[in-house]
């Protein structure tokens, strides 16, 4: 194979224990520190800044974020708040109602036919707005979104700090040492991994009260595997190559291989598993109210509000749709500033 | 430390050798895994709150004959040799709940071939379609192209398939009366479409954007400038020197990915009723019906072990330097 | 024990006819065929039988080409009659087996496999005699030794059926429950065949609604020889079941999403069925549900109340009732402050119960303020027990101001300001909303108190529940019997659905009274004894009534003739017809 025949061309020496003596003096053997200590982090801002994409999601990420903070408190609603004599209310706005967009009509699709309604006009709520509308309890769909955001920014932040922790450091571990270390560890894996999540939580139910400790514990325990997947065959991938072979012989301790060497170039596939695991812990949050694990009702994620707005999407589908796009917009956001933060960290593209 | 060996010191000969013992060491490690899975899963069974017969309708004398029944008022350690033993002989016990008294291999053997076919094809579209849109976000690199597969992946992982299920089957089933709307056995494959395309959008947004980030990698190294520069060009390039450095992480994140869609989804299975494994596991949960869940995750547990040993033996075979299998270990 | 012994005579224990529910959104009742049986002897016609059911009875005999098309919310559990404890296993298993008595329309037991009934004087003999033409689908007929084997297996220790109650505790027949205790064999059970088309029952004490249990699958036969051959499958494809009703089994699988049966031509009665057959068709998501119907795959289902807006001017759109008292325990016993008579009186007052089912609901389930519900259970002039909602109205209503009023007495009583109270309730649809608008409305109502909701699949929550771990939770139960007392009987002392473990020496002395005593014999006086237990409970306020479940159903225009009934057979299909 040609790719084989560029990189791979080694001599039949078979080196032995020997050859590997630790020279002494292990701080002068802190590869390339007076480099990095130097431009790094100037040079990942610069290029980071550079990229208008990346700034943009930055820029994404903060909007969503002052309102996931803010929105909640910009109308006179609360979050649980009930009104029942103003369920079910289409989008309704100032100012732009007038365009004939969230005006508060809705076309309802029933058996005998589509019929469109304005419930504002019908029940004579000529002054009341819900921008986003209101759900099946009356309450303001706009102020439980943001607070939704809120919950679910926290629970985004917690797993890719899980992630990066455990899952990275646990794959890393047992790739490097490969062997009997990798054998038990893929073997404690494969168990955890065959006991189903749906019994796992259940069983925390019994240990935890409900709320936001309790999420973060269940998605420690269900999390990680993914990231400590790729770990794993990115440090396999990479443990034997010329770099990292060379700092062994220079000396260097494992944790230093792993963690200084290796970590800096699997930052790519690490950030892109970072980015999955993000929506899979906001949906597994919603998933653990299943359980009576999750964010105690009327308090509400994204999560739980598109599973709550999923039964009334053939009825009212705007009651679904602001989680929707505040989670794809935050994804896409999420993503743009991965991919920046990537491309910015990557050790190859350094400018030597 | 043992000898460190490199791969080219042997003939194929002895690589085969050690494959095959690296294969059979962890074929009966599997077991052993397996075993062990096994009886965590019935001590977790007994810690689970409730128990298959807490009818409010049933007074303890009941529920006591009802234990009695099934041997489940025996010592734990008895009710797990008994199920060791019996699963040798093809026997994985019965429902107590969700289909009372019915034997579990035949309530796998009529839903698990389902469950498979219809993982299978979300497979299939979800591995295609997104090394596709990440061949193609990569080659078009910083381009409307590359923002575009960006979007279709980002839709695809922040929408939950159920939405995805509903949203389809609404305006392909309903409206347009292309394909079924629910799982029906006289139309497998028409039936088939919609879930599989549902279920196989997470797959198609993750592997696209892994086959992104690779191929961005690997088009920016060295030795696919020197492949260049030897000459290289078009498809020999991309796909015998360029994809197959980015094969690796796509491999690890689609085998598990394989597991999860064959061995079914609640969600999907539950909007389009088919009748397969993830909704008969989640039910079983629920209902504590402890045979089913032992058994399906017994069966979820071999097929990830089997297909992660296959991924362990695949690194070797895509980049011969990552050496799994290692003489003396 | 849990079932109270009901050896008591009824003047007539009737189940109400299928119920139409109380929501006036709600547009009416279901359609009855004028039919009776023609070898129904006991039945009474339904006498309210509109046009619409002659126009039915008309039809009937008129053979159908088409299948009724069903959507089924749940799979099968199991076919084994004595095995089977679930509403769906139950209308299947119905579907192709008859047992001595059906149900007809207005859920009254009439005579099915039995041509003829003799009671003896005393009421403790029961002499069945079957008809001659009823066989089995394999040709052999059906015989009273099908029966017997069938109520054995019931009582069997080792097949350990859920539903044996029904004929020890319920039934009462001689030695179930020595059999089911293990003391006596199953062949002394007081149940024999006489000769073949002969079953002689013999029971303990009288069992006034005895014959309305026939229709209940767990007392349905079985063929022994055909059960010996099917070894340990019997009851799990349509090769292991037998038939002897309206309709064979001929697609099925253990847990199955699609069921399909076949009007039986051997059936005795063969000439009555219209149905070509029945199409079951799971479909766990509602809004799946309704398409198929709108696309004309089914030709009924059921709606959830999100859908409501849909549907609510079709004609097709009805309420049917189905029997749950829906109700918040208070764990009396445990949580001193619900020990307050005047909190717990000011929190039943806060509830808006009208609110809950017709803003939030919205199914035509009704707000109840009774502590056993209405529409199940008839008295011996025939009226619905809890006909009258405002009975207790003194003690439960929703009026704000006297709850405020009770609830700061009790605070001041309690020596408190405020009060915090975590209520749990199942993690499913219904509840999950019933619960956020109980908090809202109890926590705007009543200043200084709060309401934590904690959600938890069902089994979580019975157990703890049943271990007393609660301070109030949102529950339901559904009627066992068509009699108060299967309702009342729970809040006796140690009974162990009586989860606020509340007690009262009057109250157990009634019920008491009532099971086995002197008033249990005189069917008027039991029944205003009944009212006076009921009123202790309300008065005591032991638990808060919410609603009566209703289910919105669509069920397309051109069906008439599904009878549906709110305890053990939920739906009947033998006399609906399609056109």
């Amino acid at each position: 194979m040609a790719a084989e025949a560029v990189i791979t061309e080694k001599t039949p020496y078979i080196p032995t224990d020997a050859d590997f003596v630790l020279k002494g003096d292990k701080a002068g053997i802190e590869v390339d520190s007076n480099f990095a200590s130097q431009s790094f982090w100037k040079e990942v801002v610069a290029r980071f800044v550079r990229k208008k994409s990346a700034v943009m999601g930055l820029v994404f990420v903060l909007v969503i974020s002052f309102f996931a903070f803010v929105g909640p408190s910009m109308n006179e609603y609360t979050y649980s708040g009930q009104n029942l004599s103003q369920k079910n209310l289409a989008p309704r706005i100032p100012v732009i109602e007038y365009t004939g967009l969230f005006d508060g009509h809705e076309n309802i699709s029933t058996t005998s036919g589509t019929k469109m309604v304005n419930y504002y006009f019908e029940n004579k709520l000529t002054d009341v707005f819900y921008w986003f509308g209101s759900d099946n309890f009356g309450r303001d769909i706009w102020t439980r979104t943001w607070s939704g955001a809120q919950v679910s920014l926290i629970i985004a932040v917690a797993a890719a700090i899980i992630d990066m922790i455990i899952g990275m450091s646990y794959g890393l571990i047992s790739g490097y040492f490969g062997g009997k270390v990798d054998m038990v560890m893929q073997r404690i894996l494969e168990i955890a991994n065959g006991i189903p999540r749906l019994v796992i939580v259940t069983l925390l139910l019994l240990v935890f009260k409900p709320g936001m400790l309790t999420i973060i514990i269940a998605l420690m325990l269900t999390e990680w595997v993914g990231m400590s997947r790729i770990a794993r065959a990115e440090m396999l991938k990479l443990k034997e190559q010329e770099f990292v072979l060379a700092s062994r012989t220079l000396g260097a301790g494992s944790m230093h291989i792993i963690f200084s060497e290796v970590l800096p170039n699997i930052i790519g596939p690490v950030i892109t598993q970072v980015m999955f695991s993000i929506p899979t812990a906001i949906f597994t949050e919603a998933f653990l109210s299943f359980v009576g694990l999750g964010i105690p009702v009327p308090r509400c994620s994204l999560g739980s509000l598109i599973s709550e707005g999923f039964n009334s999407f053939t009825t009212h589908p705007y009651q679904i749709i602001p989680p929707i796009v505040i989670m794809a917009l935050l994804m896409l956001s999420f993503n743009l500033v991965a991919d920046g933060l990537r491309e910015a960290l990557d050790p190859k593209l350094k400018e030597m | 430390m043992s000898k460190r060996v490199y791969p080219r010191a042997f003939s194929f000969n002895q690589v085969g050798v050690i494959m095959k013992k690296y294969i059979l060491k962890r074929v009966i490690t599997a077991f052993f895994t397996l075993l062990a899975i096994t009886l965590i899963l019935f001590i977790l069974m007994q810690l689970m709150p409730g128990s298959p017969f807490n009818d409010e309708k049933l007074n303890d004398a009941q529920r006591a004959s009802l234990y009695a029944k099934y041997g489940l008022d025996q010592p734990i350690v008895v009710q797990f040799f008994k199920y060791v033993f019996n699963m040798f002989r093809g026997d994985l016990g019965v429902s107590y709940k969700i289909s009372k008294n019915t034997p579990i291999t035949q309530l796998i053997a009529s839903r698990l071939p389902i469950s498979i076919g219809v993982g299978f094809a979300a497979v299939l579209i979800g591995s295609v379609v997104g090394l596709l849109l990440g061949l193609l976000a990569a080659f078009k690199h910083d381009t409307i192209w590359d923002t575009l597969a960006t979007i279709i992946s980002v839709i695809g992982v922040s929408v939950p398939s159920y939405v995805f299920a509903l949203a389809l089957s609404y305006q392909f089933g309903f409206k347009l009366k292309w394909f079924p709307m629910l799982f029906s056995a006289k139309d497998v494959i028409g039936s088939s479409v919609l879930p599989s395309i549902s279920l196989s959008m997470f797959t198609m947004a993750s592997i696209a954007r892994f086959t992104r980030s690779e191929m961005i990698e690997v088009l920016g190294s060295d030795y696919m400038l020197l492949a260049e520069s030897k000459g290289l060009s078009g498809n020999k390039l991309i796909f015998s020197h360029a994809l197959r450095n980015a094969l690796i992480p796509i491999i690890t994140v689609l085998a598990p990915l394989v597991v999860d869609l064959m061995t079914g989804s609640l969600v999907v299975e539950k909007i389009f009723s088919i009748p397969g494994v993830g909704s008969l596991l989640v039910n079983a949960i629920q209902s504590n019906d402890y045979n089913v869940v032992i058994a399906l995750s017994f069966i979820y547990s071999a097929m990830y072990i089997a297909i992660m040993l296959v991924v362990d033996i695949l690194y070797g075979v895509i980049d011969p330097r990552i050496r799994v299998a290692k003489e003396g270990d | 024990m849990k079932k109270k012994l009901l050896s008591i005579v009824l003047a007539s224990v009737l189940t109400m006819s299928a119920v139409g529910c109380g929501s006036s959104a709600v547009s009416g009742v279901t359609e009855q065929t004028g039919e009776t049986q023609s070898s129904a002897d006991t039945a009474v016609p339904a006498d309210q039988a509109g046009s619409e059911a002659a126009e039915g009875a008309a039809d009937a005999g008129e053979a159908s080409t088409e299948d009724l098309n069903v959507m089924l919310e749940t799979p099968v559990e199991s076919l084994d009659p004595q095995q089977a404890t679930d509403g769906t296993s139950f209308e299947v298993i119905a579907d192709y087996t008859d047992g001595l008595m059906q149900m007809d329309a207005d859920g009254q037991a009439v005579n099915a496999i039995a041509q003829s009934v003799d009671v003896s004087e005393d009421g403790l003999t029961y002499t069945f005699h079957l008809r001659d033409d009823a066989v089995w689908s394999n040709g052999t007929p059906v015989t009273a030794a099908d029966f017997v084997f069938a109520w054995q297996r019931a009582v069997d220790p080792e097949i350990a059926s859920e539903y044996s109650y029904m004929l020890s505790d319920i039934g009462q027949i001689v030695n179930a429950q020595e059999i089911i205790d293990g003391t006596k064999d199953k062949s002394e059970l007081g149940a024999t065949a006489v000769d073949d088309k002969t079953l002689e029952v013999k029971l303990n004490v009288p069992v006034s609604y005895f014959l309305s249990l026939m229709y209940f699958p767990t007392f349905y036969p079985v063929n022994e020889e055909f059960f010996n051959s099917c070894a340990d499958t019997f009851a799990t494809s349509p090769e292991t079941t037998l038939s002897n009703g309206a309709f064979v089994l001929d697609d099925y699988q253990p847990a199955a999403t699609t069921i399909h049966l076949t009007k039986n031509a051997d059936y005795y009665d063969a000439a009555k069925v219209s149905l070509a057959g029945l199409n079951y068709q799971v479909i766990q998501d509602s809004q799946q549900a309704l398409m198929s119907y709108q696309n004309g795959d089914l030709d009924t289902t059921l709606v959830n109340g999100e859908q409501v807006d849909q549907v609510k001017d079709d004609p097709a759109f009805q309420a049917i009732g189905a029997g749950y008292l829906w109700y918040i325990s208070p764990n009396i016993s445990a949580v001193k402050e619900l020990d307050n008579l005047n909190i717990r009186l000011a929190i039943t007052m806060a509830l808006n119960r009208e609110a809950i089912t017709t803003d939030v609901l919205k199914d035509g389930s009704a707000p109840t303020f009774t502590a056993v519900p209405p529409q199940f259970a008839a008295g011996p002039d025939g009226s619905d027990f809890s006909a009258n909602q405002e009975m207790f109205s003194d003690i439960c209503r929703y009026d704000a101001d006297v709850a405020v009023e009770n609830w700061n007495k009790g605070l001041e009583e309690l020596g408190i300001t405020e009060l915090t109270l975590t209520m749990i309730h199942d993690a499913d649809d219904a509840p999950i909303k019933v619960a956020q608008v109980v908090k809202e409305q109890l926590e705007t109502t009543l200043p200084g108190l709060t309401l934590e909701l904690q959600q938890m699949p069902k089994k979580e929550r019975v157990q703890r529940m049943q271990e007393g771990e609660f301070e109030i939770a949102l529950t339901r139960w559904g009627p066992d019997y068509a009699d108060p007392m299967t309702y009342l009987g729970m809040w006796i002392t140690n009974n162990s659905n009586n989860y606020g473990l509340w007690s009262n020496a009057e109250y157990d002395k009634i019920i008491d009274e009532c099971t086995t005593g002197e008033t249990a014999m005189d069917a008027k006086a039991r029944w205003s004894a009944l009212y006076d237990a009921e009123k202790i409970v309300m008065d005591e306020a032991v638990i808060f009534p919410l609603y009566t479940q209703c289910n919105a159903e669509l069920i397309s225009t051109n069906v008439s003739g599904i009878e549906f009934h709110p305890v053990a057979l939920n739906r009947v299909y033998k006399n609906a017809v399609k056109k």
